[in-house]
Parts: structure tokens; sequence; C-alpha cells
């Protein structure tokens, strides 16, 4: 009996030996939740299981990636953190950022961190990481969407334009569309000259308008890096010459039309001549939908011959909650992916534009024409205001641009309501 | 009128002319019905057959300008997308499951409320009532973030029970049941009880046979209104093995394009079974339908 | 099987016996409703007058401020107008769609079964589905239903780009998804008229169509009823194809109620402002219904 109860015991104290080696090398799991897409460049690479393999090695710790639906995503989120139950890191639209700062959900970047990745990255990167003084609430993606005017180039050939030359004022675009236009017998468009983009969510109107409000002196609102204050500015003249403009080229030119819904879609199928939208999607979707297509990407057209032409920038986000557990090696993960080596590794398995500076003098991105045509506009690149009402400032403006191209008020009516709802939603946010 | 049968009719319904009047009417009543039926039958289909050829069209086709209505050669390559991204099966799997547990659910503890609700009378019965009925009331989208926090502190968020939690019952089957309960007559019940029988056996082994249909109308109704389930799966799950159908094929939509053909593909194949089975149970059902149909 | 009948009881159980088992009866229902149904809506009455910071988990008591702000918020009174217009378009057409197909389903012809399928299958897809084949489908460029204007000569129309159309194109699509199911309950419905009826007015030398507004209307008012309320219940809370057809646009053309909600709620942070506007929609479903309830007793007709 005694050797039986000495066996015993051994047993037992080698399982809680064993058990305790094991709660000591217990793994900690991160979550990772980002946007499900084909063309989401962006996330592309989450697809690959291995991606964090090393990491996951190095630091004993599983990372699981967790697709969501892109509509739905946003309530998801901000069920998941009122419930407690929150993800580690959260790469999302970088748009949605002010509205997570307003409610202060999002971890800041650690300072020392914060500072070498300013100072090693192209200045539209950190045009889009910094958020006043250098702080930072998390990592821009590769493969930012920068906006800018492609064209069809044989239509251009067509109509005896240069090819290689987009039009550079707003004279110069009004001109371009009338003769790049098709109408057939009965008079119907089959071609537009210009596409624009009118329909579907207000704030997707507002980016595919910005080239025109921007380069109209128009603010979305004045100190675009401080989180609360400032104001809308939008009845500027400019600003409603350029809306102008498009309703005339609507109605009174008529070479582009409310009937194309996509400017995206309609370039790529031959249907328009020109677009203003992210190159990037073009870049991804003509070897598939338009092998054939020859086209040219630039900066969109100016007010007037000589002035600084403007764009605007964005991209995905990669954050972290405030209530999230395993805030260190959260932000470790994040650093891991977005490292000098991986950036080069991933942008060149994508085909996409990485940020740091070093990669930008290597090739591929060195001499690929795509790439550098985007290094000649991202200099006037500009990213969306950080302010903590900007959902509600793209919602009055979309509102007031969509007026007034479905002629349902006129431009200053539209504007100036426009400009209270701003101002209205700006105050609001920074109660 | 020419012909012999034209003739005989003449001479017979100029001795009844209402009955010519109505064999006339009752002819051209159904050629008009059968162009209704078939216009509306187009309209009805026409997203479907649009549905199933963008599936199997090449994508230079989908993209094509002008659109093509038939495919110039059928591609498997969006199904094959679709079923490489995605374990349909397993997606089938969980939503099966949340279907038939939710419908059971329902359906039982409906039948034995509508029965409460329809036979006797006890205090506080409307007010009950009138409490389920207005739960359908609210929009989903404004209490599902309430109905979250609760689950979250149950440790329920991204089970099968947190999917489950709001679809264990429903007000729709319990109106409906009640309804039917009602018509059931007394006699049967009373002669039940007489003969000894409990409460329990009387609603499983008397009433609820004689309301097959509703029972059935219900589940199909109820079993649909499951297996389409957007809003709540989407919130509720995060794991990718308890990912419902229509969760899934949410997925295939990109923030920056729809890519129709690989999202057809997907609705096909979620799609297409629900209909091969309904198409099946269909015969079930009109049996049901016409064998406890005729009562007075 | 009568699926319904508003009519009266047979006769009253005042038992006592049976309170208790009646209170057991319906136990799981209301326990479950009550847990994950009904505490959820009773806390966003409670949220609809506080602000409420969800992610912050601060709750600011302000009593009616959201309704006042619900008065003058020009978007909101928008919504309400199109969920307005929706109802009422889409209802009683369905509903009236509805029940002359399901009359005519009752005869015979044939390929009967082959085309009540067709008819249901409407029903078997998710709205969300639909909803996005239907968005290609109103493309003013490649949508089947422009294509097959222009072949019979007549120009494209905008759909969904227009600001005048776009209401109109959800409510078709809507009209087509309900179809099936409002037919599917008519039948029922139809199948619990007895025969007899019908036998009876032939003899006395009735036609299809006094047949029809004599015996089957009056006989299925209770399923009209019931047709009329849950649809619009359903109706008022629409939000699915509106999210996925136009996201409420353009310029608010097509926004409803729910989406205002949903928006305030997850993309504005405002959870009690949305609160109160599920509240403002719930009173109104609620007096719908009971209206809608009030007149149908009035109408009630028993052979």
């Amino acid at each position: 009996m005694k050797s039986s109860k000495f066996i015993y015991f051994l047993v037992f104290a080698f399982a809680s030996i064993g058990f305790l080696f094991n709660s000591a090398e217990a793994q900690t799991k991160l979550t990772l939740w980002y946007p499900a897409g084909q063309i989401t460049a962006g996330a592309a690479h989450f697809s690959d299981k291995t991606l964090f393999t090393d990491f996951e090695a190095k630091n004993n710790c599983k990372i699981e990636m967790i697709e969501g639906n892109y509509d739905t995503l946003i309530q998801k989120i901000i069920t998941a953190m009122v419930g407690g139950d929150v993800p580690d890191i959260l790469f999302v639209d970088r748009s949605w950022v002010p509205g997570f700062l307003k409610e202060e959900v999002l971890e800041p970047v650690p300072a020392a961190d914060a500072k070498t990745w300013l100072g090693k990255v192209n200045p539209e990167i950190v045009e889009l990481s910094d958020y006043g003084k250098g702080k930072m609430y998390g990592y821009p993606q590769y493969g930012i969407d920068v906006y800018g005017i492609t064209w069809n180039k044989e239509h251009f050939k067509e109509a005896g334009l240069d090819p290689e030359k987009a039009p550079k004022t707003w004279a110069e675009l009004r001109e371009y569309s009338k003769k790049l236009c098709k109408v057939d017998a009965s008079g119907n468009i089959t071609r537009v000259g210009l596409a624009i983009r009118h329909v579907g969510h207000p704030h997707g109107v507002v980016h595919k308008f910005l080239w025109g409000f921007w380069a109209g002196g128009g603010e979305l609102v004045t100190d675009s890096k401080a989180l609360r204050g400032g104001e809308a500015k939008f009845n500027t003249p400019g600003v409603k010459e350029a809306l102008q403009l498009i309703y005339d080229m609507i109605y009174v030119d008529k070479s582009t039309s409310l009937n194309f819904p996509d400017p995206r879609d309609a370039l790529l199928k031959g249907i328009a001549s020109m677009q203003i939208s992210e190159t990037i999607s073009i870049q991804a979707r003509a070897p598939k939908e338009a092998p054939t297509l020859q086209w040219g990407v630039a900066l969109p057209p100016v007010r007037k011959a000589g002035d600084r032409p403007v764009t605007n920038l964005n991209s995905w986000f990669y954050s972290v909650p405030t209530k999230t557990k395993n805030k260190a090696l959260a932000w470790k993960a994040i650093q891991y992916i977005n490292s000098e080596e991986k950036d080069y590794e991933l942008c060149k398995k994508f085909s996409s534009t990485p940020r740091y500076k070093a990669n930008w003098a290597k090739d591929p991105f060195k001499s690929d024409p795509y790439n550098q045509a985007l290094v000649k506009m991202l200099p006037y690149g500009r990213a969306y205001p950080n302010n903590l009402g900007l959902n509600g400032i793209m919602e009055a403006l979309g509102a007031a641009i969509q007026k007034v191209w479905h002629n349902e008020a006129k431009v200053d009516v539209a504007l100036a309501e426009a400009e209270a709802l701003a101002n209205k939603a700006i105050k609001e946010a920074a109660k | 009128m020419p012909s012999a049968r034209g003739r005989r009719l003449f001479i017979r319904t100029a001795k009844e002319p209402l009955q010519w009047f109505h064999r006339v009417t009752r002819f051209s009543g159904k050629v008009v019905l059968y162009l209704l039926v078939l216009a509306v039958g187009v309209i009805m289909i026409l997203p479907f057959y649009w549905m199933v050829v963008t599936a199997l069209s090449p994508i230079e086709d989908i993209t094509a300008f002008p659109p093509k209505w038939i495919p110039s050669h059928l591609t498997p390559e969006h199904f094959q997308e679709a079923f490489h991204k995605a374990p349909f099966l397993l997606y089938y799997r969980n939503s099966l499951a949340v279907a038939i547990i939710s419908v059971g659910c329902s359906v039982l503890f409906g039948l034995f409320a509508g029965y409460a609700f329809s036979v006797y009378r006890f205090p506080l019965q409307n007010f009950f009532f009138i409490l389920i009925l207005s739960t359908i009331m609210i929009p989903f989208q404004v209490t599902c973030v309430a109905l979250y926090v609760l689950l979250a502190k149950m440790k329920w968020v991204d089970t099968l029970w947190g999917i489950l939690a709001p679809n264990f019952a429903s007000a729709l089957g319990v109106f409906l049941i009640r309804q039917s309960i009602q018509t059931v007559p007394t006699a049967l019940i009373d002669a039940a009880r007489i003969d000894g029988a409990s409460e329990i056996r009387i609603v499983l082994t008397v009433v609820a046979p004689l309301i097959k249909t509703t029972l059935a109308t219900v589940s199909m109704i109820l079993f649909l209104n499951s297996w389409n389930d957007f809003l709540w799966p989407v919130i509720a799950i995060n794991s990718v093995n308890l990912r419902t159908i229509p969760v899934g094929i949410a997925l295939f939509k990109d923030p920056y394009h729809i890519e129709y053909g690989p999202l057809m593909a997907a609705t096909v194949i979620s799609t297409g079974p629900m209909l091969i089975a309904y198409f099946i149970s269909q015969k079930y059902v009109i049996k049901g339908i016409a064998l406890s149909g005729l009562k007075g | 099987m009568a699926i319904l009948s508003l009519s009266k009881k047979p006769s009253l159980l005042i038992h006592r016996r049976y309170q208790i088992t009646a209170y057991f009866f319906i136990a799981p229902i209301v326990i479950l409703f009550g847990i994950f149904r009904v505490y959820p809506s009773i806390q966003t009455l409670a949220y609809s007058f506080f602000r409420v910071e969800l992610l912050r988990g601060r709750f600011t008591f302000i009593g009616l401020e959201n309704f006042l702000d619900l008065l003058s918020d020009t978007i909101f009174l928008k919504a309400v107008v199109n969920t307005l217009i929706y109802v009422i378009s889409i209802v009683p057409i369905s509903a009236g769609l509805a029940l002359i197909l399901a009359v005519l389903f009752n005869t015979h012809f044939r390929l009967k079964e082959f085309f009540k399928a067709i008819y249901f299958a409407p029903m078997v897809t998710s709205t969300v589905a639909a909803a996005m084949v239907w968005l290609w489908l109103y493309n003013p460029q490649f949508g089947l239903f422009n294509v097959i204007l222009k072949m019979f000569g007549f120009p494209g129309q905008p759909w969904l780009m227009s600001s005048h159309q776009a209401l109109l194109s959800i409510i078709i699509f809507s009209i087509w998804k309900s179809l099936g199911y409002n037919m599917i309950i008519y039948i029922a419905g139809l199948q619990a008229i007895p025969d007899v009826y019908y036998e009876a007015a032939r003899i006395d030398g009735a036609s299809s169509i006094q047949q029809f507004f004599r015996i089957t209307l009056p006989l299925l008012a209770p399923t009209t009823t019931f047709i009329l309320i849950y649809n619009s219940i359903l109706t008022f809370q629409v939000f699915d194809q509106v999210f996925v057809m136009t996201g409420g646009g353009p310029a608010y053309a097509t926004t409803v109620v729910v989406l205002e909600l949903y928006q305030q709620a997850f993309l504005k942070y405002r959870f009690g402002y949305a609160s109160a506007m599920a509240m403002v929609l719930f009173l109104f479903i609620l007096s719908i219904t009971i209206g809608q309830y009030a007149i149908s007793k009035r109408k009630e007709v028993v052979y």
C-alpha cells in the first residue's frame, strides 16, 4: 500500500509540475479584425494564414485574423466594444478614426515608436499618421488611396487630344469632356466625357469631389489636424464654381450624366473617358476587367493655370482599442507587420506602394510606371481632417453636392445649408 | 358560326343564354388567367435568371457593354472561386443547426403558448399577449446593442446559444397558432379531458394534429426567416466555424466594388438547395392542406 | 382550416385549475422574450431620455431633449415622410395583388404547382442578396430592366440614380419580395372557406365576380387584417434593401427611419437620439396597428 500511495503521489507531483509549466507557457491569443473583399488591396495579405508565423513563434502567441463584412463592420466593432468583447487589433478605414477618437476608444501609439516611424516614412504617410504634434493613433497601411484623374488614352486619340496629357484646368476639363462624349442617334449619351459619382454613401460623393472642393478654396474644417473646434468653409466662390461646373456639364453641355453610377466601372467598361477617384481601383481591376485598356493617371485639374494641384489621400489603418488586455503585444504585432522589411516584401508581392523612404529607392518601385506616376502626385495629397465631427461634415457636404447635381437646390442655398449643418456637427462632436 | 361544334354550341345556347355566356367568359377568362400568370411569373423569375446567368458567365460577359443575356460560354470559375474562398458546407451546417433548433423551439413553445392564450382565461392574459406582439415593433438595429451586452455578460457571444438567443420564440408563431387553435371545437378538448388526458397530452395529441397546416406554414416561414437572418448573426459571430450562410455571402462584398460573379455564385449556392427543398416539400405541404383543409 | 378567425371563442374556460397550467404554458415564451427581447427594448426606451455615450459608458439625463431635437431634424422628418409613402404604397398593393393571385391559384389550371413555386421563390432568398441582384438589374447602363425597355423602344430610366425614381424603384423591389409570402397566407385562408358556400352561390346563379365580392372577400377579412397589420409592422421598419441599394440617397430621397436611426447610432454615436427615433417609430406602428385592428373588428362577418 505504501508503494502504491507513493506512486500516486509521484504521478500527481509530475502532473502538477507539468501543469504549472503549461500555464507558464500559456499562449496569448490576439484577434485582428479586418474588412473582407477581393479588391481591398491593403487587406489582401490577411488571407495568408502564415503571415504572423514568425512573430507568433517568437512571442508565444496566436494571432487570429477575422474578416468581417465592410458595410456592417463599424456596427460590429461598436457593439463588441460596448459588450466588453474587444478585438486586439483593428484594421479599419482611416476615415472611421475620428469617430473612434471622439469616443476615446483608440490607444495612442507609444511615443518613442511614433517618433521612429515618422522619421522613416514618406511625407504623405506622415500626413496620414500624424494626429497633431507627432501623436499617432495607429499605422496607415501600404498602398494608400490617392485620388487622381484617370483617362482612356484611346478615346483621347480618337478625339484629337494628346493621349499623354490630362486636362490641367477646369476649363480644359469641360472642353475635353465635350469633345469626348458620344451621343447616339436618338440623343442618348452612350459615352460620357467625365464620369461623376453622385449616388451611394454621401462620404463617397465627397471623396470624389474633393479635388474641386479643395482647389476651390473650400475647407472641410479650418485647422485640419485638430480634433475639436474649427469651422466648415463651404460657401466660397471657388467651390460654387466647381459645383456649377459639373452641373453645367450635366445639364448644359450634356457631356456627362447622372446615369453612369460608378465612375470606375464606367471607365473600365469604356463608357467614360475620364474619371476622378482612387487610382488604386483602376490599377487593381484593369488587368482582369479591361486588359486592353490603355489608361493614364495624373493629378486632377486645378481652377486656373498656375494653381497648386491638390488631391486627397486615404488609407486603411491599424489601431488598438483601449479596452483590449494585450496592448503591448498588439502594438508589437502591428510594428512587426509594418516593419521596413515587411513593407518591402508585401508591397512587392501585391504590387503596391510602399511607405518607407528607403523602400521607394529600391526596385521594383523605382522603375514601375504606375508607382512613378504616383510619386509625382503624392506630395500634393491631403488627408481628411482629424476633426471628431468628420462624419457629420462629410454627410452635410455630400447631401449638398447631391442636391445640386440632382437639381433639387441651387448652389448657394445648398452650400449654405450644408455649412450650417457641418458647423453643428463640429460643435456636437466637441462636447 | 362555321364549325359543327360552333353550330351545336349556338343551338344549345340559344336555349340557355346564361350558360353560353358563362362558357365564353370561362374560356376567355382562362386565357386571360394564363397570360396574367405567365407575365407575373416572368417578372418573379427574372432576377433569379439573371443571378444564375451571372454566376455562370465569364467576367468579360458580366462587364460587357452592351450586356449579354446569354453567356458566351458557361464558366465554373466563379463557383470554384466561391467554394475555394468559403467553406460552404460548414456554413450550411451552421445555418441548418440554427434554423432547426430555433424553428423547433418556436413552434413548440408557440404551440403551448398559443393554446394557453386561446383556450384559457387567466389574469394579465391580454397584457402578456400584447407584450409578446409588441416585441416586433421595435427595430432590431437599436435593441441589438443591449442584447449583445447582455449576452457578453452571459459569455454567450460567439457561441451557438448567442445566435439563437433572440430566436428561441416567435411572436408571429404565437399569433398564428393562437388564431388557428381558436377554430378547434372545444367539444373535442372537453371530450379529451373527460377521458382523463392531461393538458399537455391534449395539446400534443389532440390539438396539434388538427392545426397541422398552420404548424407547417409557420414552420416554413420561420425556417426561411432564420435561414436568411443577417444582422444578428453578423454581430453575434466572430469565428469562422460558426458562420451562417448570409454572413458568409456578405464576405464576398468588397468595400470598393461589388464583384458580381463570385457573389452571385455564392448566392446561388445558398439559395439553390433551399429552392429545391421547397419544390420537394411543396408536394407534402399541398397534401397536408388538401387532407386537413376541408374543415367546416 | 381557418388560419384566422377573430370570431368569438367557442366557450370560456374559467376553471381556476387551469390558470396555473396556463402560466406554465406561456412561461417559456414569456421568459425567453422577456430576457432577450423585452429587456433590450425597455433599455432602449430608457436610453431615449439620455445622452448616451455607450463606448465611454457615460449617461447624461436630458429628459425630452432628444425628442425635441427630432422635431426640428429635417432629415428625420424626410425619413418619416419617405417611410409613410413607402408603407402606404407597398402594403395595399402587395396585399391586393397577393389576394388576386391567390384566388387565381385556387382555381385549376395546368402547371399550377410550377407557377406557384416560381411565385414563392423570392421569399426564399434573403433580402440582402435579392437587393444586390436588383441593384444590378436597375443599373442604367447594364441592368436588365433598361435593356428590356430599350428593346421595346422606350428610353432607359435612371431608376436608383434619380432622386425622383429611387424610392419607387425600392418600392417595386419590396412588392416583388413580399408577394409570395402574402400569397401563402391568403391561400391558406382561402382553403378555410368551405366549398358549401360557393356551391350554394352557384346554385343561386351568382357569377364568379359576385362570388368573389360576396363570399371570398368578407370571409377573408380576418386574413386580410392580419396581412395588412403584419406587413405594416414590418414595412415601417424597412432597412436592408435601402441600405444595400441606395444608402438613403440620392439627396435623402430614400432615407427611412430605421436607416437614419442606424446612422445616428453607429456613425454618429448618438445612441440616445437613435433610441428616441426608435420610440417614435414604435408609437407610429402601435397606433396604426391598433387603428387597423379596431377597423377590422367592425367589419367582421360570420356566416
